[in-house]
């Protein structure tokens, strides 16, 4: 034990002085590319920012104004006014956390099985399942209007649970890459002392993957959330997303766009996730890095 | 030890009087079952639904007068001349957008995998596009972009004055481009950086100490070791940038009035997808729009299987070299 420990303080002293060269230049080259980036990323941003406190003939101003001349709040309040606001947030909020937490589940699950069981055809299966992604989901989507329209289901959100229910194809994808790269020899253990496979499965794989099903259900909630083609066609008027809302909705009475209340509304409909991320990423990179064999 | 544990197997294998291997092989089908009977209700059969309205003169309504008019609608598409177009501008977008992608979200990655201060922030900010969804995103695109009172013209109004740029017009599918990749790069750029925090730092010392420097640790050390992430990142981007059009059309100039849904996207960024989607939304065409569909279907397929079966040429799976 303390031959090991002192073969490999001796391994770690000389390399530390050796790679302060290459690491600088690195480090510099790094620097450059994160801040000509960055400012590239967040500039669409800060412009929706500030074209949200312009009032609506400063926003069709020319020359340009870099700032507003005067802040127009008002337009934050009439992004929460003009439409009833709060009911499409909460029917943005209600859909994208029920197909969520379904999504979790029955893709894990799958994810698992085709990672670590046996079954026959399962190369087969999971080719199946590659191809399933690469069907363009309008094809699929057109058809499966008219059963839903056929079965009532059509201005309802049963399509959402129902393909949380079944699980996405990009879903058991993720899983099972993400189980396959988990060690064996973690759940051979417990499966000498005789664990049934869904026990592995909830309490070996789950808990050694907050990484990929925190990763995973901030994909399929921002599927939701962002989505704007699949309400627009199977929801109705009522129960529909405020992402559909926030493309149509900003008319004044004579049917003309106001461009400066939109604004205020999608900063609104954006600040939720940015919050969130702010707050889940360090889970989210800190659990795909920390789990599998280093956790 | 191993004979101690030997007769406590499973305990409804045991039970059943099932081997291990049943039981689990039962555990399979168990847990693949929501998956099938999506993809036996949800896929098979509205694609099956969807080909048998691509052999009919199907218009959403005519269903008790239908016809059916076999492969006319695919033989059509060889004759029409905008759809040949608009599969083109497909095949622009995809050669561009798609190596933009990889290379700026593995090039930020590796950035962000230096030792540099602050990099939760630079990730963050890095991040932040891909979390914005497509509505959003494109409509502060819009007002970046804009002819008359955009942000980009502004700006080379500056140098020189009087010039504007119509980028949502004749350069739509550079905005579209640029667009499509700031808006993924940042999903890209953390699944990289998660592959590349992977790499067991004891290989990249390991091949430090034996003199590689940083461009050959890369080489032979991190890029083999990426390659199953790169893998997954090239089919991902291959499917969604060929079925790209909400994008395209969402990106249209800001108009006075109506929804969305019924501005059309400047010629340049009339996608192969936004063009059916004309079809079937607008003209009511679902025979002929489904047909298209299939169509780009039956290429998706043929581009993303020629990609997995040059899986074995160039991507390297830990697992498979333990096995040997």
């Amino acid at each position: 034990m303390s031959t090991s420990r002192a073969l490999s303080y001796s391994a770690v002293q000389p390399r530390k002085t050796r790679l302060v060269r290459p690491r600088t230049v690195s480090t510099v080259i790094g620097y450059a590319v994160l801040i000509v980036f960055c400012a590239l990323f967040i500039l669409p941003v800060v412009w929706l920012f500030i074209t949200s406190l312009k009032d609506e003939t400063e926003y069709a101003a020319w020359p340009i104004h870099w700032w507003p001349n005067e802040v127009q709040l008002v337009n934050y309040w009439l992004a929460v006014t003009m439409i009833p606001f709060a009911k499409y947030l909460w029917n943005s909020l209600a859909l994208a956390s029920i197909h969520t937490v379904l999504v979790q589940f029955s893709s894990a699950l799958a994810g698992f099985a085709f990672a670590r069981l046996p079954g026959k055809h399962k190369q087969f299966l999971f080719t199946l399942i590659l191809a399933t992604m690469m069907v363009p989901a309008v094809v699929t989507i057109i058809p499966q209007f008219v059963i839903y329209g056929q079965i009532g289901l059509v201005g309802t959100w049963w399509p959402w649970i129902l393909w949380g229910l079944v699980g996405q194809p990009f879903h058991i994808f993720l899983f099972r890459q993400f189980f396959a790269s988990i060690p064996v020899e973690l759940e051979e253990a417990a499966e000498v002392d005789g664990c049934s496979p869904f026990r592995i499965f909830w309490q070996i794989f789950v808990p050694n993957s907050w990484g990929a099903i925190a990763a995973s259900s901030i994909f399929s909630f921002q599927w939701v959330w962002g989505d704007w083609f699949f309400p627009i066609i199977l929801l109705s008027e009522d129960n529909t997303t405020l992402a559909v809302k926030l493309a149509t909705g900003y008319l004044n009475p004579h049917g003309v766009r106001l461009v400066t209340p939109q604004v205020a509304a999608t900063m609104i409909y954006i600040l939720p996730l940015i919050i969130v991320f702010f707050f889940a990423q360090k889970h989210i990179i800190q659990g795909i890095v920390t789990t599998g064999i280093k956790g | 030890m191993a004979a101690d544990t030997q007769p406590t197997k499973h305990p409804t294998a045991r039970l059943r009087g099932l081997s291990r291997r049943q039981a689990r092989e039962r555990a399979f089908w168990l847990f693949i079952t929501p998956w099938i009977l999506g993809f036996v209700f949800l896929t098979t059969l509205p694609l099956l639904l969807g080909f048998a309205t691509s052999l009919t003169n199907f218009d959403g309504l005519n269903l008790p007068v239908l016809k059916f008019v076999g492969l006319n609608n695919y033989a059509r598409f060889l004759q029409d001349e905008d759809a040949i177009y608009a599969l083109g501008r497909t095949g622009v977008f995809v050669v561009t957008a798609v190596p933009a992608m990889l290379i700026v979200s593995m090039g930020l990655a590796l950035a962000l995998n230096q030792e540099v201060k602050g990099r939760g922030i630079f990730r963050t900010i890095l991040y932040i596009p891909y979390i914005i969804p497509v509505v959003a995103g494109t409509f502060s695109w819009k007002l970046l972009a804009d002819k008359n009172v955009g942000f980009f013209n502004a700006v080379i109004s500056i140098f020189a004055p009087g010039f504007a740029v119509n980028w949502l017009g004749e350069q739509s599918t550079a905005v579209l481009v640029a667009y499509c990749t700031w808006a993924s790069a940042g999903g890209g750029m953390i699944i990289f950086l998660a592959g590349l925090q992977a790499i067991p730092s004891e290989l990249k010392e390991a091949a430090q100490i034996d003199g590689a420097g940083a461009w050959r640790t890369f080489r032979s050390i991190v890029l083999p070791l990426m390659t199953p992430v790169v893998f997954f990142q090239l089919i991902m981007g291959l499917i969604g940038a060929l079925q790209t059009f909400v994008q395209a059309m969402l990106l249209a100039p800001i108009s006075s009035g109506g929804a969305a849904m019924e501005t059309l996207p400047p010629r340049p960024n009339m996608l192969f997808m936004v063009y059916d989607y004309l079809q079937i939304f607008v003209r009511h065409r679902f025979g002929y729009g489904v047909a298209l569909l299939w169509i780009l279907f039956a290429m998706v397929l043929v581009l993303t299987l020629v990609v997995f079966f040059s899986e074995r040429y160039w991507v390297y799976y830990e697992v498979e070299a333990e096995k040997k």
